[in-house]
């Protein structure tokens, strides 16, 4: 299936549309926003970024290659971006910061919503055993449940295949139901 | 129901159907899925493991607010154009045949195909305030009808394709020689149109397009195509990725009458009413007892004139309304 509005704003975009940019940029800001939070656990830092992001973006629509959908794009390019301007930070403070792209992705307990009619997990503890899962499995459930995005949008923002970006959601899913069938059974 | 394999869990993932019942929002997809589970008892593991992918985890998201956004994007606005300003280049013309005019005469016509190759690439965009309408007729022919609050842009050379942000009612000109589309392109999705008329409203996280006649195709942004058919009406949000209404209205001025500066309610609660007015002028409203919200109101109110709107609702509903700087109370008498 294609993405036509995308496809479009994309477009315009690379013509130099500020009207195409604009309702780009509202309509992936805030979750861009709250992954660049998730990621930084700054809004400053965030808020600068994304304005020097969406500015980068702008300035080198010429050099932009077709898509047909955005998200992976900005996601993959403006995680990278942040990271780098994190690191150099991190340099000047002399800190320890892992080398790689390397991101941990923590859950807070307010975060997870419980009183829903349709959800599997109804506890409170959940984001103690999110927080629990290998960084990969976090940050797909993170992709998938929190922004929203495809399966097949988070295995090119992963570089992982599609089979796989299932597979990282089932094993997640499946060991937070476990946990939470043992927690159940100490309860009792 | 389309009778189709399901034999992997993609096959389960990628049908819309599955994932309605999975989350059950449709009464269709709920009988159809519990009939076919109770006779494919094989595929129980697949189905669960399927189920569990499509609820997964739920989060509260904690987005920034629109206004935010809004305040965000204007910060990036001047920034791009104090880059672009320092920038702009003369446009290349090409002048070659200029030659035998004199050259006071070339340089007046250089500057005036200058003037020509900017202008007709210039992004043109119409503004409307709370509590103002705005007529504007397109280079096509077209005639757009903007409701207050709203938004319209679109480049001159290319005045069949716009931009819109809050509501437009539409009349778009039949192209008959060259067939030419008109779209109207929104954050949830895009209208493609070949003369016809019908209204676009993107108030509140989602667009609702209403077809008064004629028919017009979205293109919905989670890639879906939908046909409309007259008297159709239908809401979808982007962000929640589904159609929130899909029904046939079969009294189109409750739809368009704001355009010839009125709003017509039939049997609405005055809630929903007052919703109506708080898109149209602005004010925040605040209901002093919870009674008064579900008094019915049936009749028209002009969206420029705030005073005479309010005599109106008082006078049908027998509430009082006070104008209190930003908001409207509501109380009974």
């Amino acid at each position: 299936m294609e993405k036509l509005p995308d496809k479009f704003l994309w477009k315009a975009l690379k013509e130099g549309d500020l009207n195409a940019f604009s309702v780009l940029f509202e309509s992936y800001y805030p979750d861009l926003h709250s992954y660049g939070l998730k990621i930084s656990k700054n809004t400053a830092l965030t808020e600068d970024t994304l304005q020097d992001f969406f500015l980068y973006v702008f300035e080198h629509k010429q050099n932009l290659s077709d898509l047909d959908t955005i998200a992976p794009y900005l996601f993959t390019s403006y995680k990278r971006f942040l990271l780098k301007v994190m690191k150099k930070n991190n340099k000047l403070t002399r800190t320890d910061f892992p080398e790689d792209t390397f991101v941990d992705l923590q859950f807070t307990a307010e975060e997870i919503m419980t009183e829903q009619e349709t959800t599997i997990f109804r506890n409170k503890n959940l984001s103690v055993l999110l927080n629990k899962l290998p960084s990969r499995q976090k940050e797909a459930i993170y992709l998938k449940y929190y922004s929203g995005l495809k399966a097949s949008e988070i295995s090119e923002i992963m570089g992982i295949n599609y089979q796989s970006v299932i597979n990282t959601l089932h094993k997640a899913i499946k060991s937070l139901k476990e946990e939470m069938a043992i927690i159940k059974l100490f309860k009792l | 129901m389309i009778k189709k394999q399901y034999n992997t869990i993609n096959d389960f993932l990628e049908d819309v159907s599955f994932k309605n019942w999975a989350l059950q929002n449709n009464g269709t997809d709920i009988n159809f899925w519990e009939f076919w589970i109770a006779n494919n008892p094989e595929k129980n593991e697949l189905v669960n493991k399927a189920k569990d992918l499509v609820l997964g985890v739920s989060f509260n998201k904690d987005l920034v607010s629109k206004e935010k956004v809004a305040f965000e994007w204007k910060k990036l606005e001047a920034k791009i154009q104090e880059k672009t300003k320092t920038k702009i280049k003369a446009p290349k013309a090409k002048v070659i045949f200029l030659r035998k005019f004199s050259a006071a005469a070339s340089v007046l016509l250089i500057m005036s195909l200058g003037f020509y190759f900017l202008s007709s690439t210039a992004k043109i965009t119409h503004k409307t305030n709370f509590g103002e309408i705005l007529n504007i007729k397109l280079q096509d022919g077209s005639d757009v009808t903007l409701n207050s609050n709203s938004r319209l842009s679109y480049y001159k050379n290319e005045t069949r394709r716009v931009w819109l942000s809050g509501e437009a009612f539409f009349q778009v000109d039949k192209k008959i020689v060259t067939q030419a589309k008109f779209w109207v392109i929104t954050k949830d999705l895009s209208v493609e149109v070949y003369g016809t008329s019908f209204n676009v409203s993107t108030k509140k996280e989602k667009t609702a397009v209403f077809l008064e006649e004629g028919n017009i195709w979205l293109k919905l942004k989670n890639g879906a195509d939908k046909k409309m058919i007259p008297g159709n009406y239908i809401s979808y949000s982007a962000e929640e990725n589904k159609i929130l209404e899909d029904k046939n209205i079969f009294n189109p001025i409750i739809k368009t009458s704001w355009k010839d500066g009125s709003l017509l309610f039939e049997n609405l609660s005055l809630e929903k009413a007052m919703e109506k007015i708080e898109e149209s002028y602005g004010y925040s409203i605040v209901f002093k007892d919870d009674n008064s919200k579900d008094i019915l109101i049936t009749g028209a109110v002009p969206i420029t004139n705030i005073d005479i709107c309010i005599k109106a609702i008082e006078k049908s509903t027998g509430v009082l309304i006070v104008k209190k700087e930003n908001d409207l109370i509501i109380s009974k008498k």
